[in-house]
């Protein structure tokens, strides 16, 4: 069994325990949310917030006031919102601050777009899954030596006990905006079909014969241009392919008014 | 004339004096007048003392220091926009320093002077420290005859303690090297060797034969602990960058008793922890099969198992070779087991076996042996009984990363000896199977035979220690090569049957790195030849910890040129300032320093130069626990060896199987039983995928549709 990390969103990392003065619970749900997404669009995080554009607004004016947030119109549409180091501090997450990559910021919002509509689904909700972020997994994996391996945008945790047919799985969620050679998009769902490790486990466990896949399935959200390819990459995995699933992204993973560069 | 004599003495001394006290307040004033440089230089030394430094430390860290001149020159040159400025800036920055100092503002005087003063303080503390170190290695140093010893003692405690501190600090003495070399762990002292911090050994010498040597309980189970997971981990790296084959790690503890279960059970975590998947404990966990081996070496090594006498008793020496010979070369193949080759040794069977035809000769051997054949199956049934099941199979060296193999060397020689020429041969089997390996030349006269050098040795195709990515490495439909390295403990006790200079030279043929640890160089082998005939040809070293009788090992490194300088002495315990030097030699590692290292120091002498290492004592996982041994387990070979630990970590596997059984086509051992393998293949053998496509595992369970809730998400999915 895949150990989840928590229920369900957002976890409570270590150190979150005693809640900064100040500072409301909806806040400290947008900061986890913003800390594991690398940096979130001000449309994204009040849907996050489940308020409106102009309350998420006063909320991300709060977290700059405090200098846990920072925030810029870094491409098209609206601004975005990372967190600072003391930000990050505060959240008790052990990641480098950094604002959103210019070449990132398409995929970023692309993934948080999933992750909303995810989370939006009466069954996640019943079920109490998890996301864990890309980020996180990269956390995971360190500096070491060695990191070659292809990462998920997120993983979908369901534990065992939820009421929905695949609990106690964990799903890897890819969100695909560009066409890449059938080829690479095969090798990739071959990684993630084929690990069995956790990421930052031991180089011998990452691919283990005998030992059960760590994804039971993967779960592709693509583009119509991505589509295609993705599509044609699942056929020529023969049997596995019946645990590649595809499906559009959702409305609103697009970055205004059009995407510039992109994974 | 007297007192004229008397008053030249006079003046003679007073004019020494002078002379003296005027070099005293030169030098002094050098000192004042340069005091940062001192104050540095002083700060250096004082550390280079306390922390046993080499001098070159102190000019590394000088030469460190020059971006920070080129910086501070550059911005004087941008500043002043002159070059004569630069040439200027070391006076400007002095006599400014001293303005500064004398207004009170020491912050800003040691900000302007340093620049210049760390980089000349440390040269200059580098020099100093230098010289000290070489008066007193010369002996013309120290106020007392005894302050050379001193010194170096004391000098060898600041070392130590300086390598202790490092090897505590976490993080600070890795496994490996980011370039693949096995860090064994903090420098103490270096003769003849590029001194360092820490001690790292290149991957090439780790698949060159090594010697270690230590008394129990000075940290030699802790070393081979670490170079052990340090080979499997730089192995599985190299591996997995496409630059050498996967490692295989055979252990032979030749002392047996509960001391090399616990080690075992430590090396397992050990490796575990490096990157091993799976570590197989024989004979107490998983089994070898000696069936395996091919008929003829099979034939050899089932006689050799058996003691022969000499002269009347050779006649049935070879009435038992041509029995054995009928019954392993039946027309059938050759016996699976130990109660089918017991079977065998029967005339009936023999004679039904060869009836076929074209086989007269045979049915002839039989019909004239045959009053033997009882006494022949008694032999061997006592013999596999005295064995155990552990050679009895299934299972083969290629079922796991590491074997670590326990010979009961001291309880059951006898027992030992046979086991340990089983296993050797095994081993030798396998190696010569894998790809590019020359086969050995089963059939040929001497092939097999104890000791025989196996065809291959330093052709091309054999493969070499060191030669990562040997050819075939990797092939398709092919055995996978490996990397392996023989580590022997104390196999003294058990190479009556194989004398080890034996295993030596048929490991190198086969491209085996070994390994040979005893507790005293008498255990290295049984006689004086044959040890230095081990200890010359560890082409990767020799590793030797506290031992009483260090001086052959210590011997082979060799002696290095020093100078001796005798001095008068002038009265208890003042020295005189004449004397005379000499070139002498003395040896590059120091057999007093060898009797006197404490646990976990040793003395790894390579290539006429020695270094001193405190080694770091790698930490496995926790010991395993028991657990419910899966019914499919022994398919492998590898019983529980593993499971507990892998279960623990990793639940069940697909199928219900045993986590530690591989997947299907994973076994060498099988591959290599082919039809007579006695282990029904499992699953999914009909034909292997592509190699670049390799089938995923299956999940655990059928999975269920979640399209209403991805439909509910994202939407339906549409066709492309």
């Amino acid at each position: 069994m895949i150990p989840a990390e928590g229920t369900s969103r957002p976890p409570a990392p270590r150190g979150t325990a005693a809640r900064p003065r100040g500072v409301a619970g909806r806040d400290i749900t947008g900061l986890l949310f913003t800390a594991e997404m690398y940096g979130v669009q001000l449309d994204q995080l009040a849907a996050v917030l489940d308020v409106s554009e102009p309350r998420a607004r006063a909320a991300a004016a709060r977290w700059r006031a405090r200098k846990d947030a920072e925030s810029a119109r870094l491409g098209p549409g609206a601004p975005w919102i990372w967190l600072t180091r003391a930000g990050l501090a505060s959240c008790g997450l052990p990641y480098a601050p950094a604002a959103p990559a210019l070449s990132r910021l398409a995929h970023i919002r692309a993934v948080i777009a999933v992750r909303l509509a995810l989370e939006s689904a009466h069954g996640y909700r019943a079920a109490g899954a998890y996301w864990r972020s890309e980020r996180r997994l990269r956390a995971r994996l360190g500096g070491r030596v060695g990191l070659r391996e292809h990462l998920p945008d997120g993983e979908v945790h369901w534990p065992d006990d939820a009421p929905v047919p695949w609990a106690g799985e964990c799903w890897a969620i890819e969100a695909e905006l560009t066409r890449k050679t059938v080829s690479r998009t095969a090798t990739i769902m071959l990684e993630l079909l084929n690990r069995t490790g956790d990421y930052g486990c031991p180089a011998a466990d990452v691919q283990v014969p005998g030992r059960p896949p760590r994804h039971a399935r993967v779960l592709y959200l693509c583009s119509p241009a991505a589509r295609p390819t993705v599509t044609r990459a699942r056929r020529a995995l023969g049997g596995a392919a019946a645990r590649i699933e595809i499906r559009p992204l959702p409305p609103g993973a697009a970055l205004e008014p059009a995407a510039g560069a992109s994974r | 004339m007297i007192s004229r004599w008397v008053s030249l003495l006079a003046v003679r001394a007073a004019a020494r004096g002078a002379l003296r006290l005027l070099r005293l307040a030169a030098g002094a004033a050098v000192i004042i007048a340069a005091a940062p440089v001192s104050l540095v230089g002083g700060a250096a030394v004082t550390a280079a003392w306390l922390r046993g430094w080499p001098p070159g430390r102190l000019y590394r860290a000088a030469l460190c220091c020059l971006p920070m001149i080129a910086v501070w020159l550059a911005a004087t040159a941008i500043t002043a926009g002159s070059w004569r400025a630069v040439a200027e800036a070391p006076y400007l920055a002095w006599l400014a320093m001293w303005h500064r100092g004398a207004a009170g503002s020491y912050a800003s005087a040691a900000a302007v002077i340093g620049p210049a003063a760390i980089p000349l303080g440390l040269l200059a503390g580098g020099l100093a420290w230098s010289y000290r170190i070489r008066s007193m290695e010369t002996g013309s140093g120290g106020l007392s005859p005894g302050s050379a010893v001193a010194f170096d003692l004391r000098q060898w405690r600041h070392q130590v303690r300086s390598a202790r501190a490092r090897i505590s600090a976490p993080g600070s003495v890795p496994l490996t090297a980011q370039n693949g070399a096995v860090v064994a762990g903090a420098v103490i002292r270096a003769v003849n060797h590029q001194p360092g911090t820490i001690a790292s050994i290149p991957y090439r010498r780790m698949r060159s034969h090594q010697v270690v040597v230590g008394t129990t309980g000075t940290g030699k189970t802790t070393l081979l602990l670490r170079l052990w997971a340090g080979f499997m981990a730089t192995t599985l790296r190299r591996h997995a960058a496409g630059q050498g084959a996967p490692p295989l790690l055979v252990v032979l503890d030749c002392k047996g008793g509960a001391d090399a279960r616990r080690i075992a059970d430590r090396a397992r975590r050990v490796l575990r922890a490096a990157g091993a998947r799976s570590t197989a404990i024989w004979p107490d966990e998983a089994s070898l099969s000696l069936w395996a081996l091919p008929p003829r070496q099979l034939t050899t090594t089932l006689l050799d198992l058996i003691e022969h006498g000499t002269g009347a008793a050779a006649y049935y020496a070879d009435v038992m070779e041509a029995v054995v010979a009928l019954a392993v070369e039946a027309p059938c193949g050759p016996p699976a087991s130990s109660a089918d080759f017991l079977a065998r040794l029967d005339p009936g069977w023999l004679n039904l076996a060869y009836a076929a035809g074209g086989h007269d000769a045979d049915i002839a051997l039989v019909r004239s042996a045959a009053r033997q054949f009882g006494d022949i199956a008694l032999r061997f049934r006592t013999l596999f009984r005295r064995l155990g099941p552990g050679l009895d199979g299934p299972g083969g060296f290629g079922d796991a990363d590491a074997w670590y193999c326990i010979l009961e060397g001291t309880a059951e020689i006898s027992v030992a000896e046979g086991q340990a020429r089983a296993l050797v041969d095994l081993l030798a089997s396998y190696a010569a199977g894998q790809p590019g390996a020359v086969q050995p030349g089963a059939g040929q006269p001497g092939a097999g035979q104890p000791g025989a050098v196996q065809p291959g040795a330093g052709q091309p195709g054999a493969v070499q220690p060191g030669a990562g990515g040997q050819p075939g490495a990797g092939k398709p439909g092919g055995r996978r090569a490996r990397e392996i390295l023989l580590a022997v403990d104390e196999f003294s006790a058990v190479s009556r049957r194989l004398p080890i200079w034996q295993l030596y030279e048929r490991a190198r043929s086969l491209g085996l790195a070994v390994q040979v640890s005893a507790q005293s160089w008498q255990g290295l082998a049984a006689d004086e030849d044959e040890r230095y005939r081990i200890a010359a040809s560890a082409d990767g070293g020799i590793w030797l910890l506290r031992t009483p009788h260090p001086e052959p090992v210590t011997g082979l490194a060799g002696t290095r040129k020093l100078v001796d300088t005798t001095r008068r002495l002038l009265g208890v315990p003042v020295w005189g300032h004449q004397g005379s030097s000499r070139i002498r030699q003395a040896p590059v590692a120091d057999p007093a320093l060898i009797r006197s290292l404490d646990v976990g120091q040793v003395a790894y002498i390579y290539r006429g130069g020695v270094t001193f290492i405190q080694v770091k004592r790698l930490v496995g996982g926790p010991a395993a626990l028991s657990g419910a041994v899966s019914p499919a387990a022994p398919t492998t070979g590898l019983t529980a060896a593993d499971q507990p630990a892998r279960g623990l970590l990793n639940g069940r596997s697909a199928d219900g199987r045993s986590p530690t059984a591989p997947v299907p086509g994973e076994s060498d051992s099988m591959r290599a039983a082919g039809s007579r393998s006695p282990v029904a293949p499992a699953h999914g053998e009909s034909g292997p995928p592509p190699a670049s496509w390799p089938v995923p595992p299956a999940p655990r369970r059928q999975l269920a549709d979640a399209g209403e809730f991805l439909d509910e998400a994202f939407g339906p999915e549409e066709s492309p």
